[in-house]
């Protein structure tokens, strides 16, 4: 999903877990279990068929479970369901569901989850997330208004038994079932209050670790307070945590230092000068900041020689460290770091190519000059898009004082509406411009599909032949073969690192303030970002 | 007087109109829908998520639609919070905004008063200067750099009162103070001019004349004859009171709806700018009323009724 850094609105989904590092100091607070949680906007709605940003989707994980639920080191754990098992073909989904309760008393059963993917799936019910039910059978024909949502391959067979059957083979579907929107919706409920179901916090059904309170459908602060009805109760320890929405970092760190609250985000110079804070905690985000080329309107950018050189003119180290300065990361490729696993081993560390992200300005003006000469120019002009907002505004200056280290090249800074920016990338009306995405799902495929010849976010246009192949490889022959596609995968990334597609520029991180005594909170680098059913106070 | 007030009435009334009308018009310019994945949506959807806001009508039924809408106080339903009507989000988040502002500008105004009445009085002192100096510091200072001072000095290092959120009188107290600055600086400088004028004038020097004593004087003939044309600015003061606690609210995490302002516009949520616009124009056509209003109560020689 593209992403606007002002608001970060989006992400369905998410994972890697590690678990908040506490550095066990003691501390003054009493050993109550109760945690004050700090979050930057209040919560648009519950409704999960409606959810489409992911402050709402983090409380969503705590008030509700699906058929898994996404836990650290990048684990799909039995969730509802307490097994389920995978057709030799990777199309049909069998998924065992255990006995388990609403917060009103009704079982949460196979129907359940039928009732509510099917709600999403149908155009009326007008979910803008629809889309990422598209590899589940019919579920486009439905979206799209021309076959009944009872014709979604789901099926309930008996209470305890829910059956789902897929376009193509798709190994990630795990980790898709951890998300909000596919989570199971209370018949009873969702009809009982029609348009106003969960537009607060008593006008819903709760079958997740805690029950939401005190929402009033726009206020700023709320409570999780433990379900007892929940199948795991006797492992959730925390019994309440409290939130609150802080819209300026400086009061949430005021309040933290006060010991209101006991996380808090920090951002600038905030995150800066709280480096050496024993709280301050970085969030790797599975979201990449990255330079695109645009090679169908500009010639010479088809030439690798000088993608290559500016790519090695951008210091991303100082980048980082004196011109971002929060808490993001010096990036190892275009899929994040932290983001995907697979036998125990980072998806950025093995597609990792060291030209790809390098700084060597030497180097960048050789092959600067090198790849001029090819071209037949003395020297090239270009504009740089960026977003209108400060961050966008810094990047593309320091963008800017970069590549004019390249003798013969002129940057000029074009700094616009995010909205604007984001319609003039897909229609290439552009030079070069920073773009920025966060995944959907923790899986390389949702940053490595972007990039292929026909996608519509490959703004740049960029092409590879070899690459297409790779990646169509890994969604057909190789989809059901984990590590075959991984290493499909692998091999993509470093062809697009090669060849210089995009640069990457940093990989974003959530810097904040995290108090010693909480522990056991895990985060993810993406949505639901954090899971409290395993959270305590020491 | 009812006569008066029905001609006001009516005048807010049609003030309001063309306020709707020109935001209604001005929001159809702007780009932006309540699509967040457009791409990503097969044309069934969005022709279902655009009747469901009443986008799918041409638009001049959409502003006849709206405009009756209006009249009943429903306003739409917010882009950003689903199934949540805007005048839902409006009245449940009114009254932290209404108290704040309300005690901001009730505080500003009668310190300012005060401070420039002592001014005044007290003309050409250190105490003149120290109250000019307050006038003028207040002026500078931008709110939100006055509410993170207060927030990080009264909250954080002396723990008096509470560094944000809302909950009762004490959550108030430094928000009013951060709104208050501004009108009481305002008032005090308009107050200091008016009653310096007003002491070196030819009644002043008459009563002084008749032997009456200074407190008499000044509370009788010279604060009150003073206080007219301060009324005057009461209206813009209340615009003041009302951009300042957009941020003010932000940086108190108070439940109000300057910070829903804000919000709704980086987001564009159009039916939520368009209903807090007609709200907050109401608010203040009803300040500009009320100063009417008093303003005849304390000049006898406006007669509103004429």
């Amino acid at each position: 999903m593209k992403i606007n850094s002002l608001a970060k609105l989006g992400g369905v989904v998410l994972v890697t877990g590690l678990i908040l590092a506490g550095c066990g100091s003691k501390s003054s607070q009493s050993k109550k279990q109760e945690i004050n949680w700090s979050t930057p906007a209040a919560i648009s709605t519950m409704d999960t068929s409606k959810m489409i940003d992911l402050y709402s989707a983090q409380v969503a994980n705590g008030t509700n479970e699906g058929l898994l639920r996404m836990a650290k080191n990048n684990k799909a754990n039995p969730g509802v369901a307490k097994s389920y098992s995978v057709s030799k073909d990777g199309l049909t989904w069998t998924f065992n569901l255990r006995h388990s309760k609403w917060n009103n008393g009704d079982p949460v059963t196979a129907k359940d989850f039928v009732f509510s993917w099917q709600r999403t799936v149908k155009p009326k019910t007008a979910s803008q997330y629809a889309y990422i039910f598209a590899n589940i059978k019919n579920a486009a024909k439905i979206n799209a208004g021309k076959m009944s949502p009872s014709k979604l391959g789901v099926k309930a067979e008996g209470n305890y038994k829910f059956v789902v059957t897929l376009n193509k083979a798709q190994s990630y579907f795990k980790y898709m079932v951890t998300q909000p929107e596919f989570f199971p919706q209370n018949s009873k409920t969702v009809s009982k209050y029609g348009n106003d179901y969960a537009t607060n916090s008593t006008k819903n059904s709760y079958n997740g670790p805690f029950i939401l309170k005190g929402w009033n459908g726009t206020n700023d602060t709320w409570k999780l307070v433990k379900n007892t009805k929940y199948w795991n109760a006797k492992d959730v320890k925390v019994k309440t945590i409290n939130f609150q929405a802080v819209k300026t970092p400086s009061t949430g760190l005021n309040s933290f230092n006060s010991n209101k609250l006991d996380y808090t985000t920090l951002s600038g110079t905030l995150a800066a000068n709280n480096k050496k804070n024993k709280a301050y905690t970085v969030f790797p985000q599975a979201s990449t900041s990255y330079l695109e080329f645009n090679q169908k309107k500009i010639k010479a950018l088809r030439n690798v020689n000088i993608r290559k050189a500016m790519a090695l003119a951008i210091d991303k180290k100082q980048m980082v460290n004196k011109v971002m300065q929060g808490g993001d990361i010096t990036p190892k490729g275009f899929v994040p770091a932290s983001m995907a696993k697979h036998n125990g081993k980072d998806f950025a560390s093995q597609a990792y190519v060291k030209a790809g992200t390098d700084y060597d300005l030497k180097e960048a003006k050789a092959l600067f000059a090198k790849g001029l000469k090819q071209e037949g120019k003395k020297s090239l002009s270009l504009s740089l898009l960026g977003s209108d907002d400060d961050d966008s505004k810094r990047s593309s200056e320091f963008i800017q004082s970069q590549l004019e280290k390249l003798p013969g090249l002129k940057i000029t800074v074009q700094s616009i509406p995010f909205k604007s920016k984001l319609s003039r990338s897909e229609s290439q009306q552009f030079d070069l411009v920073t773009s920025a995405w966060i995944a959907d799902y923790p899986d390389p495929s949702n940053f490595l599909d972007l990039m292929t010849s026909n996608n519509s976010y490959n703004d740049g246009k960029w092409s590879n032949k070899q690459y297409d192949a790779l990646i169509k490889k890994s969604e057909s022959t190789d989809a059901n073969n984990e590590t075959a596609r991984w290493n499909d995968m692998v091999a993509a990334e470093k062809i697009l690192m090669q060849d210089q597609g995009i640069v990457p520029l940093y990989q974003q991180g959530q810097a904040a303030l995290v108090r010693s005594s909480v522990k056991g909170v895990q985060a993810f680098t993406t949505s639901p970002q954090y899971d409290f059913s395993k959270a305590y106070v020491k | 007087m009812a006569k008066y007030l029905g001609k006001r009435i009516f005048y807010i009334i049609l003030t309001l109109f063309i306020v709707t009308t020109i935001t209604f018009f001005l929001m159809k310019l702007m780009p932006g829908t309540p699509l967040t994945n457009q791409a990503k949506l097969t044309p069934t959807q969005i022709h279902q998520i655009y009747k469901q806001y009443g986008l799918d009508k041409p638009v001049w039924q959409q502003y006849l639609v709206y405009l009756g809408g209006v009249i009943h106080g429903n306003f739409g339903t917010s882009f950003q919070f689903s199934n949540q009507p805007v005048s839902y989000l409006i009245s449940s988040r009114l009254g932290p905004s209404l108290i704040i502002g309300g005690q901001g500008m009730v505080l500003g105004v009668l310190a300012g008063l005060i401070v420039g009445a002592v001014g005044a009085i007290k003309a050409n002192t250190w105490v003149d200067t120290s109250a000019t100096i307050i006038s003028i510091l207040f002026i500078s200072i931008p709110s939100f750099v006055l509410a993170v001072l207060l927030q990080y000095y009264l909250g954080l290092k002396l723990r008096l009162f509470p560094i944000a959120d809302w909950g009762g009188f004490m959550y108030t107290v430094l928000p009013t103070l951060a709104l208050a600055a501004s009108p009481l600086a305002e008032t005090a400088r308009f107050m200091r001019t008016e009653m310096v004028d007003v002491l070196s004038s030819d009644y002043i020097e008459l009563a002084k004349a008749k032997g009456l004593n200074k407190v008499g004087i000044i509370y009788h003939h010279a604060l009150r004859n003073s206080l007219i044309p301060v009324v005057t600015i009461i209206g813009p003061l209340a615009v003041n009171i009302m951009t300042g606690s957009m941020v003010v609210e932000n940086i108190f995490s108070i439940p109000g709806i300057g910070e829903q302002f804000v919000k709704s516009i980086l987001t564009n949520d159009y039916p939520t700018i368009m209903g807090l616009t007609i709200v907050y124009s109401a608010m203040l056509c009803v300040v500009l009323l009320i100063t009417d209003i008093v303003y005849g109560l304390i000049d006898p020689r406006i007669r509103i009724n004429k």
